[in-house]
């Protein structure tokens, strides 16, 4: 933090204000490069883990909504 | 610390607010499912219909039709605000503390528990605000007798009461991780399943026709129907914008997807044990440090800001297009008889309708959403990543307690090193996610794309925590047994 | 760390270290940002947690909780009964 602060004060502020973007997209870029990625085999286990769990918890909510079906029509 | 503090305000508040007590012993792997899995059952029930509302068509419809999805909020219902206050309230209260705006000494047990009392108390009163807002609106009908007013605000805040307790029995350590985050992600898992499979019949136009929510039992039905024939089921399928249909079931499921592409991206920092030698192992940095809380933090500031609007709007200026206040700050039209969509200053933070009608009405609406977006979202990443605790200067005394330091750095090198890391891959991480939120608004998710990009990640950062809790003590779990799993995690 | 006429180590410039040293830590310990950042559970990087403390106040458990919660929306459809055998009175 500190270090960012002394660049600020350094330069001039407009010019700072613009140069920030780019600053940002660059060194994102540069960190996303740097990153491992997952692979064909690990991706498709995550979205089974991932589907499988977002499904199942999905249903059992959705399961729950269902009853307010008949009781919605007798009391409405 | 003399003056004022705000948390001082709550101390005569104290012994009349209930607190669920913390459990005596810990609590087993099993017992946790059961609590979570029964709250956020019970909150999902609680998605019941308002009692004392007006029957007629009221004038004024809902203003936040697209906030909802992120929150757990369905309209005219117990929790027409889902869990908006309890999230909102947490996240900023612990943000100004850690920006020091509210003194809080968090070393300090009582200050931790006033502020704790603090962030309940303003829960509530959120509710009760928001929910005054809204039966003053007129949103629940005009001309509401004092016991209707009455009754409305009763299971409103009783409602938002309920939900409080029922994240704090979670937060507690009764469930896993976090009560709000953890009913908000079965809430979003279960709109997904609804939108997608739901076979519920809705009545849809005058005619009297009914077609089912769910976007695959639509096309299924569609295909077979008697009134339709078969491509003009098909393109309905596709095409119809009052229920979900099967574009914007796709585009949310390769929203989802590619959160859980960005979720593995992680930098590798090579570490090795200080006692040991040759002990060597990698701590993985992911790019999604803060997870899916930036994009929830924007919502909760579009939330803010569109209830504030709705006030003036609304509240102030009554909607009427020739009235002062309305002139400055626009008015809401009702579309399809469902929502409200402001006009010019407020539409620049409304997502279009759709992807055609908002590069052809609102063009501005992008440049202005997405930097609103990006800008609070990078903030925000930027700021929680260096007070939450996870910190390069925590991370680095916790490296120092468990005698790991990065390969090729000597001790005093450790918080440098991640300093270098960790406030790059939260805000990279912020940015991707905004920008994946960003998209889906585009197209006309009407909240479900950041829904699904704030469901998925937070999924992600919940399960982390339950497979370790898994891995601690799943040995002795009935239930692991019975599904004969030994960890799917 | 440059030190003037006095050689370099020696008892001052250890002191001098130390003190900085202290003067840092006590800075860094007084004031952390969060609960967690104190030590005390709480929120981390991508979890919030809201509430993690037990304070004073009417304790109850946490099934009372959960029973509460049900019979709060029985409630409702109580009321949701009454209005429609008594006919819109509200």
């Amino acid at each position: 933090m500190a270090k960012v602060n002394e660049k600020k004060g350094a330069v001039n502020p407009v010019e700072k204000l613009a140069e920030a973007p780019v600053e940002f997209v660059r060194e994102g870029s540069q960190f996303l490069s740097k990153c491992k990625k997952p692979d064909m085999k690990e991706y498709t286990k995550i979205i089974k883990a991932v589907g499988i769990g977002f499904v199942a918890v999905g249903i059992i909510g959705y399961a729950i909504k269902l009853v307010h079906i008949p009781i919605r029509y007798l009391i409405v | 610390m003399a003056g004022f503090r705000l948390i001082d305000v709550v101390k005569p508040f104290l012994p009349i607010l209930p607190e669920v007590e913390a459990p005596f012993e810990k609590v087993s792997f099993d017992d946790k499912l059961v609590y979570t899995i029964i709250s956020a059952l019970i909150y999902i029930f609680s998605q019941f219909p308002l009692a004392g509302v007006s029957k007629e068509e009221t004038v004024v419809k809902d203003p936040i039709y697209f906030l909802r999805g992120v929150f757990g909020a369905e309209p005219k219902t117990l929790l027409e605000f889902g869990i908006f206050p309890v999230f909102s309230s947490g996240l900023i209260l612990q943000l100004l503390a850690g920006l020091k705006l509210i003194k809080v000494n968090f070393k300090v047990q009582q200050d931790r528990e006033l502020f704790q009392t603090l962030t309940k108390l303003v829960a509530l009163l959120q509710y009760f605000i928001l929910a005054n807002i809204f039966i003053f609106s007129g949103y629940y009908g005009e001309d509401l007798s004092i016991v209707q007013i009455g009754l409305l605000n009763l299971q409103l805040v009783g409602a938002g009461f309920v939900v409080i307790l029922m994240s704090e029995v979670i937060d507690k350590g009764f469930g896993f991780a976090s009560g709000c985050m953890t009913i908000n992600t079965v809430v979003i898992a279960t709109n997904l399943v609804a939108d997608t499979f739901g076979f519920s019949q809705i009545a849809v136009g005058s005619d009297g026709n009914k077609e089912a929510q769910g976007s695959i039992i639509n096309l299924l039905q569609g295909l077979r129907s008697k009134h339709k024939t078969f491509f003009g089921g098909l393109l309905s399928a596709f095409n119809r914008d009052y229920l979900p249909n099967l574009n914007t079931t796709l585009i949310v499921l390769a929203i989802g997807a590619s959160v859980c592409y960005l979720q593995s991206f992680r930098l590798e920092l090579p570490i090795r044990s200080t006692k040991a030698r040759g002990v060597s192992n990698v701590y993985p940095i992911r790019l999604l440090h803060v997870g899916g809380l930036s994009v929830a933090f924007s919502y909760i500031l579009l939330f803010t800001i569109h209830i504030a609007a709705f006030v003036v709007i609304q509240l102030i200026g009554k909607n009427d297009p020739s009235s002062i206040v309305c002139k400055i700050f626009g008015h809401y039209e009702s579309v399809s008889n469902l929502f409200y969509t402001p006009t010019f200053p407020l539409s620049l933070l409304t997502p279009p309708k759709s992807l055609f009608s908002g590069l052809l009405q609102q063009p501005l609406t992008f440049f202005v959403y997405t930097a609103f977006m990006l800008v609070t979202g990078i903030w925000f990443a930027d700021v929680w990543q260096g007070m939450s605790g996870s910190s390069a200067r925590d991370l680095a005394l916790q490296f120092k307690e468990q005698d790991i330091t990065l390969t090729g750095r000597r001790e005093q090198g450790v918080a440098k090193e991640l300093e270098k890391v960790i406030p790059v891959a939260s805000t990279t991480g912020a940015a991707l996610l905004a920008i994946l939120a960003i998209v889906g608004e585009f197209l006309g998710l009407k909240g479900k794309g950041a829904g699904m990009v704030v469901g998925v990640a937070t999924g992600f950062s919940l399960l982390e925590l339950i497979s370790i809790d898994y891995q601690q003590s799943g040995g002795q779990s009935a239930l692991a047994q019975v599904l004969g799993a030994p960890g799917r995690f | 760390m440059s030190t003037t006429a006095t050689p370099p180590g020696g008892q001052r410039t250890l002191q001098k270290r130390r003190q900085a040293q202290n003067a840092k830590d006590k800075q860094l310990k007084q004031t952390p940002a969060s609960s967690r950042q104190a030590g005390h559970g709480g929120s981390s990087s991508s979890i919030l947690k809201i509430y993690t403390d037990e304070a004073n106040g009417l304790r109850v458990d946490p099934l009372v909780v959960l029973f509460l919660a049900v019979g709060f929306i029985f409630s409702v459809v109580a009321l949701h009964v009454i209005a429609k055998v008594t006919g819109k009175i509200f």
